[in-house]
């Protein structure tokens, strides 16, 4: 089925080495001012999830519920929660959270789904086939609601959240890489060394898999997003991440919306992280794209 | 074509079988029957009663018994009733789908009317402070959890204008004003998003198709930019937008669920959501397949259509 | 000691909560040592809202449309398979009952539960308490819809509801202790029960008792579709998620009402949305959980009417499964309920306006509300003395342990968010939450084989003395969602429901409350019942304790007007 996705697009002419590769990225970020935004952002978000133990002022456990619901101040820059947790802090350990879900969710969604696209692509035949249609069996249940049923199943909490996230992305993930794949064997290089008699293995590692990174880390950029907002919709459904983890996704969705009139910081920083975080991976996947994808190359 | 066509249906079909075994195998292997949800309301049901109602669903035959009963139930389009309400499960469905269905197409098009502009203008003006803006708009678009932006609609709406979509779902043919009263703010909510996805394809690809050989041929013969755009290069770049248009179709049936929610409308998506909560099999299984198929449906329309359009694909 | 100044009630300004405490009178003085920090002895501070609405003076105007954004949906119209809510917030007012409570255009105070007649005219018991008469109204008339056709209410409907309800379903505990019904005329029904209880009136005035129509059951074989009654509302149009529509039964036996033509439930799971609702003058009664919730819908909608929903009991508590190890130990729950600062929720994560919490509404054995000392020692708050107990009864580093729950509503996610803190830091007992969606919630609650702690609740529908303590709390019921079993217990309320002396009465009910306390099987938590919000135009308002009008006390709404 030949549903287009711009990031799915081949690449012809020979591989570039990984080198260059990361050289034209650095040229892109450079170059374009979203690019360095987003570069920047994503930076910074990983330096917070990081340090976020040093970085924040409080515990994100801790509860005062006597300071409830306090606005911003001086010592709590983004106020109090409803039960007195420093909302700065809190987001600060959300970043890990949301970057865990993230990482990991994409991370096994992203190599199931190549490892699926790569046996497919390559050896085809009757493999490919059914492979094929099993992944286009899963993505013919919309994302949420396959996302909603797998956590339904295994019990809500955040690692569960993870693994129905990934099995949302595998299909799709699935069906680029084997595209890339595809295109790649029509390579007159993976031509010749077949016919001189390499391994499959060799072949794959050194002409396969170059063309196929590009395509997946892009998408994965993109999905990186993608699943910190699923993660929150599956939290207002209510399956998603368990109190009181600090999650984005959980304090939007529950005290967020609950106190929006009466401390709308409670939504407002929430959403903005997660706002800005998913702002930067799908801006750094466009770059990325900008600066891989040889068609998109503004020329003179 | 027709070799291709024929192959094509052979494909969807082994699909469409894939899509039921996956759906009936999430049900049964959910924790909790939906004789525990439904005992939670009714209490005191005695374990001889219990076990009757199991015989009557069919919940103690073997799975493979209960998957060939359900297929077959669903290929002489008799899929059954609620396990909740006892509602015959067509009747459930012929009211809510025409609810999601709506939503769902006026989304599409509030999305298109929003990104096919700003997507043009974002391409043909690449890299200057009207694609920044653009661009930074649609990807703001992408960010936004949606049943956030849908409550913060209507708050706000109810603060500053004492005025909400009125409640109680009216059905175009009945009360066409009111229904799009009630139609207009969760189609432009979920619409933001799929314009957001709209437009960074359209401006992608009209990028690509402005670069290509018989747009340049056409700059140098000195036409208007205008005509140009819409001429030769806007077709050419619209056809990969539709099919992305299609293929979000999956992503709005599911933000449909949270828009449904929030908007109080009695769609498919808030059908569905809580009959996976409730453990309501019959219900969910119904409704995903019925997408399912409808996706798959869909699919092959546009392959066939692309096949027809381009004659290379077909003898792929 | 904070260093910023600690907010009792939150609120958007400071010009707002000093006006708030002006206003509030003799309650800044209550509030001061509260704003230092201290330990109050009230359980539950004034709120600026009445809680008695006294019926209009002027004479009622009759039409128009009542609306109402409803949270529930009922799953099933058939009562005898649910005591939920979403039933009841209709058919209370489809349906009667043989017996009901006053409604707030005759009720005396907030908390007048003398029993009036619905169907029944007058009622007597005999001089042993199992047999009670009732002499039914003549010429109540079902609704006038087929296959009931508007025929006459007769005694033999009453007999076979009752024995339907005693059969099978939620209410099959109440009524199998009938052992047998006669009908001697068409207007008598004489009712004969196994054992004593000077209180059966009481149950059969439950909101959930309803009485419904034979012909519908044997005609459908299950009331799933259809609920015809003899009440002041008929069902109209029931559109699943959309909306319930009733329209006035012009046969009604109470002449001359309901007022209102139309009432119309709109089926709208969002509570922002149900907001906006009331805003936008889509929704006609409202209902808020907190004080500064009320404030903050009083600044933007002025004109609202608000009235407190008097809180006289607890509904949710932490449960255990005290029937296995560890909970089935009493240190083990005395600990528990020691370790946690139960006075500390109240007064911030309610504002001060929550009560500290017991099972049973207080007015049946005393008449003021209870205060921390007569919560008993294991209430109070002993964090040093918990960790003992604790130790002695063999767990000197604590244990883990999961709790589930519902989020009914936002204060409860921090109530249970409060109590893993408490639990965690004073006895070193680690809770795994789970936050649930309402029917994972309420099937795996009521199954009652679901292990560690849930944020538990008695239903919220009981009125009678009856209901709240032997059909709640002895060991055989199968309303005893907390897994008890104490003989101490089914003694005091097997001699409670015999014992028809008031005075005696109460007594033996402090005695039921003072063991419960003592025993700790039922851990309660502080609550606030919360406000009902209402459009300025409504007349005959008013709701009054254990029954609130837009849910089991919605029979109250027949004598509701529109002033427009």
């Amino acid at each position: 089925m030949a549903i287009a996705t711009a990031p799915g697009r081949t690449f012809e002419g020979p591989v570039t080495d990984q080198v260059s590769r990361t050289r034209t990225l650095w040229a892109a970020i450079k170059r374009k001012p979203l690019g360095m935004v987003s570069a920047v952002l994503i930076v910074v978000l990983v330096l917070t999830a990081i340090f976020a133990n040093v970085l924040a002022p409080y515990d994100p456990l801790a509860a005062q519920p006597e300071i409830r619901l306090a606005p911003p101040s001086w010592a709590h820059p983004f106020g109090t929660d409803d039960i007195g947790r420093d909302v700065l802090s809190r987001v600060i350990y959300g970043s890990r959270i949301s970057l865990w879900v993230g990482l990991l969710a994409v991370g096994i969604g992203t190599f199931a789904g190549m490892i699926i696209g790569l046996v497919s692509g390559y050896w085809e035949g009757r493999l490919d086939l059914v492979l094929q249609r099993i992944m286009d069996a899963l993505m013919t249940i919309p994302g949420l609601i396959l996302a909603l049923a797998i956590v339904s199943v295994l019990r809500p909490s955040t690692t569960n959240a993870m693994l129905a996230i990934a099995m949302v992305i595998i299909p799709g993930n699935s069906r680029v890489v084997r595209g890339a794949v595809l295109s790649a064997k029509q390579n007159r290089f993976v031509e010749a060394a077949q016919a001189i008699g390499c391994r499959d293995y060799r072949i794959i590692a050194s002409h396969i898999l170059p063309n196929v990174t590009a395509p997946i880390l892009i998408l994965a950029s993109i999905w990186l997003g993608n699943a910190i907002l699923i993660e929150a919709s599956l939290s207002f459904l209510g399956v998603g991440t368990q109190p009181p983890t600090p999650s984005w996704g959980l304090m939007l969705s529950s005290t967020g919306r609950a106190f929006m009139e009466q401390a709308p910081w409670l939504a407002i920083f929430p959403g903005l992280a997660i706002s800005l975080a998913v702002f930067g991976f799908n801006l750094f996947g466009d770059t990325l794209r900008d600066a891989w994808d040889p068609k998109l190359r503004r020329k003179g | 074509m027709y070799k291709y066509v024929a192959r094509r249906l052979a494909m969807s079909i082994p699909v469409v079988v894939l899509s039921s075994l996956i759906v009936f195998g999430l049900m049964r292997v959910m924790p909790g029957d939906a004789l525990t949800a439904l005992m939670g309301e009714s209490g005191n049901v005695s374990p001889k009663e219990l076990e009757k109602l199991r015989r009557d669903l069919g919940l103690d035959l073997p799975y493979y018994k209960q998957y060939l009963i359900w297929a077959w139930q669903m290929l002489s389009l008799n899929p059954g009733d609620s396990i909740f309400t006892n509602e015959p499960i067509p009747v459930a469905l012929k009211k809510s789908i025409p609810v999601t269905v709506e939503l769902a197409v006026l989304a599409m098009i509030l999305g298109l009317v929003i990104a096919v502009p700003i997507g043009v203008i974002s391409a043909t003006r690449q890299d200057k402070a009207s694609d920044y803006a653009g661009r930074v708009a649609a990807i703001t678009g992408l960010s936004l959890p949606d049943f956030w932006l849908g409550t913060l609609v209507i708050t706000f709406a109810a603060i500053w204008f004492r005025w909400i979509p009125p409640l109680g779902y009216a059905s175009l043919w009945t009360d066409p004003w009111t229904n799009l009263q009630q139609f207009l703010l969760p189609a432009a909510v979920l619409g933001f998003r799929l314009s957001a996805a709209t437009m960074r394809m359209t401006r992608s690809t009209l990028l690509e198709v402005l670069r290509e050989d018989y747009v340049r041929t056409a700059w140098a013969k000195g036409l208007g930019e205008r005509i140009i755009i819409y001429k030769h290069a806007l077709k050419n770049a619209l056809i990969p937008v539709i099919t992305l248009v299609g293929g979000q179709f999956g992503t709005l049936l599911a933000g449909t669920v949270i828009v449904e929610t929030i908007f109080a409308l009695p769609g498919m998506g808030r059908l569905t959501v809580e009959a996976i909560l409730f453990r309501d099999y019959p219900i969910v299984q119904t409704n995903v397949m019925l997408v399912a198929v409808t996706l798959v449906t869909l699919n092959l329309l546009v392959d066939l259509t692309y096949a027809w359009l381009d004659p290379r694909i077909r003898y792929q | 000691m904070p260093t910023h100044d600690p907010r009792p009630v939150p609120s958007r300004s400071r010009a707002t909560r000093r006006e708030f405490l002006k206003r509030a009178g003799w309650t800044t003085a209550a509030l001061t040592p509260l704003l230092a920090g201290r330990r109050r002895a009230f359980a539950q501070t004034a709120s600026p809202y009445p809680d008695w609405m006294p019926p209009s003076p002027n004479p009622p105007k009759r039409g128009k449309l009542l609306t109402r954004a409803s949270a529930w949906d009922p799953p099933v119209l058939d009562p005898r398979l649910t005591n939920s809510v979403g039933l009841s917030q209709f058919a209370a007012l489809t349906s009667n009952r043989l017996v009901r409570y006053p409604y707030s255009d005759e009720a005396a105070n907030t908390t007048d539960l003398t029993l009036k007649g619905d169907l029944a005219e007058s009622w007597q018991g005999s001089p042993d308490f199992r047999v009670w008469t009732f002499k039914l109204r003549k010429g109540v008339k079902w609704h006038n819809v087929a296959p009931l056709n508007g025929r006459e209410l007769v005694a033999a409907d009453i007999k076979y509801c009752y024995e339907q309800y005693a059969k099978e379903g939620v209410q099959s505990f109440t009524f199998q202790e009938i052992e047998g019904i006669e009908t001697p005329d068409k207007y008598t029904v004489r009712i004969h029960l196994k054992t004593p209880n000077t209180m059966f009136p009481q149950n059969l005035a439950e909101p959930v008792s309803i009485i419904f129509a034979r012909e519908v059951l044997e005609e459908d074989g299950d009331l799933k579709k259809r609920l015809i009654g003899t009440g002041p509302y008929m069902i109209k149009e029931n559109t699943r998620k959309v909306r319930l529509v009733l329209t006035r039964n012009p046969d009604y036996f109470d002449q001359g009402r309901p007022y209102i033509d139309e009432y119309q439930i709109l089926s709208t799971p969002d509570a922002a949305t149900r907001l906006a609702a009331f805003r936008s003058g889509q929704s006609d009664i409202h209902f808020v959980a907190s004080l500064s919730d009320a404030a903050n819908l009083k600044k933007t909608t002025p004109a609202a009417v608000i009235q407190e929903y008097k809180t006289v009991q607890t509904v949710f508590g932490l449960a255990l499964a005290q029937d296995k190890p560890p909970f089935n130990d009493v240190r083990v729950r005395r600990a528990i309920s020691m370790a946690i600062d139960r006075q500390r929720q109240v007064d911030t994560i309610y504002g001060g306006h929550g009560i500290l919490g017991w099972g049973i509404p207080y007015f049946y054995f005393q008449d003021k509300m209870p205060t921390a000392a007569q919560l008993g020692p294991y209430w109070q708050y002993k964090p040093a003395e918990a960790k003992k107990l604790l130790t002695e009864a063999g767990h000197p580093n604590g244990f883990e342990t999961t709790l589930f729950y519902y989020e009914y509503f936002p204060e409860m996610s921090s109530q249970v968010q409060v109590v893993q803190q408490d639990l965690k830091k004073n006895l070193n007992i680690e809770i795994k939450i789970s936050k649930l969606d309402y029917t994972t919630f309420y099937g795996r609650y009521a199954d009652g084989k679901w292990d560690g702690m849930a944020w538990g609740f008695k239903t919220g529908y009981a009125t009678g003395l009856d209901e709240q303590t032997y059909q709640y709390m002895h060991s055989k019921s199968t309303k005893n969602y907390w897994r008890f079993s104490d003989p101490v217990i089914d003694e005091l309320v097997t001699k409670l429901r015999r014992t028809p002396d008031r005075a005696e009465q109460r007594a033996l009910t402090k005695k039921v409350f003072d063991r419960e306390h003592d025993q700790v099987t039922r851990m309660w938590m502080p609550y606030d019942a919360g406000f009902l919000v209402w459009q300025p135009y409504l007349r005959n308002t008013g709701s009054l304790a254990l029954r609130r009008n837009d849910g089991y006390g919605a029979s109250t709404l027949a004598r509701l007007w529109i002033d427009k």
